[in-house]
Order: C-alpha cells, then structure tokens, then sequence
C-alpha cells in the first residue's frame, strides 16, 4: 500500500483552538499579550508595576501560567485586577486548549487587554500559538547574553524582547550589545527594551509599547 | 519536554486518519522537523516510544524523522542559503535583510500501513 499523505502541521489541533480564541479575542475587543521567559527573569515583577497605572485606563486580565502553586497569581491579585491561574500539573508550556478553558472566568466583553504569562521556560512555549496578538520574551541581564542562540525559536516567535534587570547589569559580564545582536540573528524584526523593575528604568517606554499596542 | 505534548498529537492525528482510511496497522510516520522548530528530535523519539503502544493501530510504528535545515533568502545578496546554525544572518554578507524560506516545520508528511 503507498504511504498516505498528510503534509499536516503535527500541532493543526492547538492552531484551530487558538484561531477560535484569537477571533473571539478580536469580536470582543481584547488584545492579548503572552509573556515568556526562563524562570526568574521578572515576568511577575514587570506584570506587577504594569498593572497599577494601567489599570486606571484600561481593564485589564491576566492569566497565570505555572507547574504548580498559586504564588504568582496571589501577587497579581494584590494589585486589584482579575487573574485567573492556571496549573499545568507538570506540563512545560500553556496550550490554547487551557486558555480557551481559562476563558470562562473572565468577561471578555468587558476587558480591553490581557496578559497570559506564560510557565518560565526558553523552549516549549515557543511552539504554542495561544492566540496572542503579541508575544514578549523577557530576558534578564544574570542570564547569559548568548540566550538568544541557544533558544532561537523562542526569539524568532517573539515580537518584543524585554531586557530586564538593568540595574544589575555593572555586577555582570553581560553584553546588552551582544544580546541584541544575538536576538537579531534569530530574528530580524524583533523589537528591543531595556528595563528595571527596581529602579523603574525603561517602564515609561514597556508601557508605551503595551498602550499602543492595546489601541491596536 | 513538549515533546510528549507532540508525541501525543502525532499518535492521535495518525490512528484517526489512518480509522478514515480503513487501514491497518501502522508501519512507520515521516515527520519534517525543521531546526528552528525547537523540537529535540531524540526527546520526540523517546516520548513517542513510550506511548506508542497505547493505540493498536500505532504500536508498532516507527518514526522516521527528517530535519529540515534553516533555508534564507538575502536580499542584499540575491541569493539562497542555508542559515549557520538556527541563525537568519546571511553566511556572505552577515547582515539580517533576510526571510526564512525553510526550517521552522513541525509537519506529518505521511506514514505506512500493514
């Protein structure tokens, strides 16, 4: 018997979940911006001094992705705006099955942004469309500069490369200049920001990235 | 390790076409993994393995995985190549005016029955 022919992306079922939200996204008017990262980079942090100002302005949601506990999402309640967590129970990465279930707890109607951060990790989520208008790697400057070469395809996927923890960056060997041209060499396109969530470096222009792209 | 998560749909995409088709058991599945897909091939090979078994149409079918090199057009330089490493800068001019041609798949191509 001749082989029977496929020519089928191995993932079509998590791409036509994340189609279905991406288009209730759209009918409902949310933006959704999903935030990836090795552990410890300050996903959390950023979210957190994002959320405060912005949620004078904007209603706003955020999905917690983690292995397990509800840290994260305690942390992001504190600031006052619905979050819902999600515990992959071991998995590496959200897929747009869980989102779509997540969904149920949010009215969509009435947000205008969410944010899905995403589990801490370089590799896998890059390979799941969640329905995110933007994605948003984050990289910390206590992390190698070389990131960028070894996950390519988390950088390659990404829209916007936050590098955060600049005010640690004279304890370091850290190249910011390195980094950059690392991140361009897996892709071309990618936006680029520097900032601290200690000292508040760079928050004005993250926020301005997350403002305009919430305008659409 | 997503790729159990991969495994998983590979099983299942495979076992209901090959019920649409009326076949038998599976012999082997052609996979297309390019290398900036950010699957390791021999990890996808492992968690297949492991649960292969759960589906009798699939238990005894093998992978046969073909890597698929990153490919760039340059634009500066009018030419094709094959990016070094996962990277999109041009091996002849080293700049990024670039465009992926081939390399980030994650594609069945076909498999094999009885």
């Amino acid at each position: 018997m001749d082989p029977i022919k496929l020519k089928k992306k191995i993932l079509t079922r998590n791409d036509h979940i994340a189609a279905e939200i991406r288009d209730r996204f759209r009918s409902s008017g949310v933006s959704v911006i999903n935030m990836v990262s090795s552990p410890g980079s300050g996903k959390t942090s950023l979210l957190e001094k994002t959320l405060g100002p912005l949620s004078t302005e904007l209603a706003v949601g955020v999905i917690e992705g983690d292995i397990l506990t509800e840290n994260d999402a305690r942390r992001i309640a504190m600031t006052g705006v619905p979050v819902h967590q999600i515990n992959t129970g071991g998995a590496c990465h959200l897929e747009a099955a869980m989102i779509r279930d997540a969904l149920a707890h949010f009215d969509l109607d009435a947000l205008d942004l969410l944010f899905i951060e995403n589990v801490g990790n370089l590799v896998c989520p890059s390979a799941f469309d969640l329905g995110e208008g933007a994605r948003v790697t984050i990289i910390s400057v206590t992390e190698g500069d070389d990131k960028p070469l070894k996950y390519p395809a988390m950088f390659h996927t990404s829209d916007l490369m936050v590098i955060n923890k600049m005010d640690l960056l004279p304890f370091t060997d850290f190249s910011v200049d390195s980094v950059i041209e690392n991140a361009r060499s897996a892709n071309p396109s990618i936006n680029i920001l520097q900032t601290s969530c200690r000292t508040g470096k760079g928050l004005d222009g993250w926020m301005e990235f997350v403002r305009s792209f919430a305008a659409g | 390790m997503h790729e159990l998560s991969i495994a998983m749909e590979i099983l299942d995409i495979v076992e209901r076409e090959a019920s649409d088709h009326g076949a038998g058991r599976v012999i082997n599945i052609r996979l297309r993994i390019g290398d900036l897909s950010g699957v390791e091939t021999e990890s996808l090979r492992f968690c297949f393995e492991a649960i292969r078994g759960e589906k009798d149409a699939t238990r005894d079918a093998d992978l046969i995985i073909m890597r698929v090199p990153v490919r760039i057009r340059c634009a500066p330089c009018a030419g094709e190549f094959e990016g070094e490493g996962h990277l999109l800068r041009c091996p002849s001019c080293g700049g990024l005016e670039t465009e992926l041609l081939e390399g980030d798949e994650l594609n069945i191509l076909d498999f094999e029955v009885e």
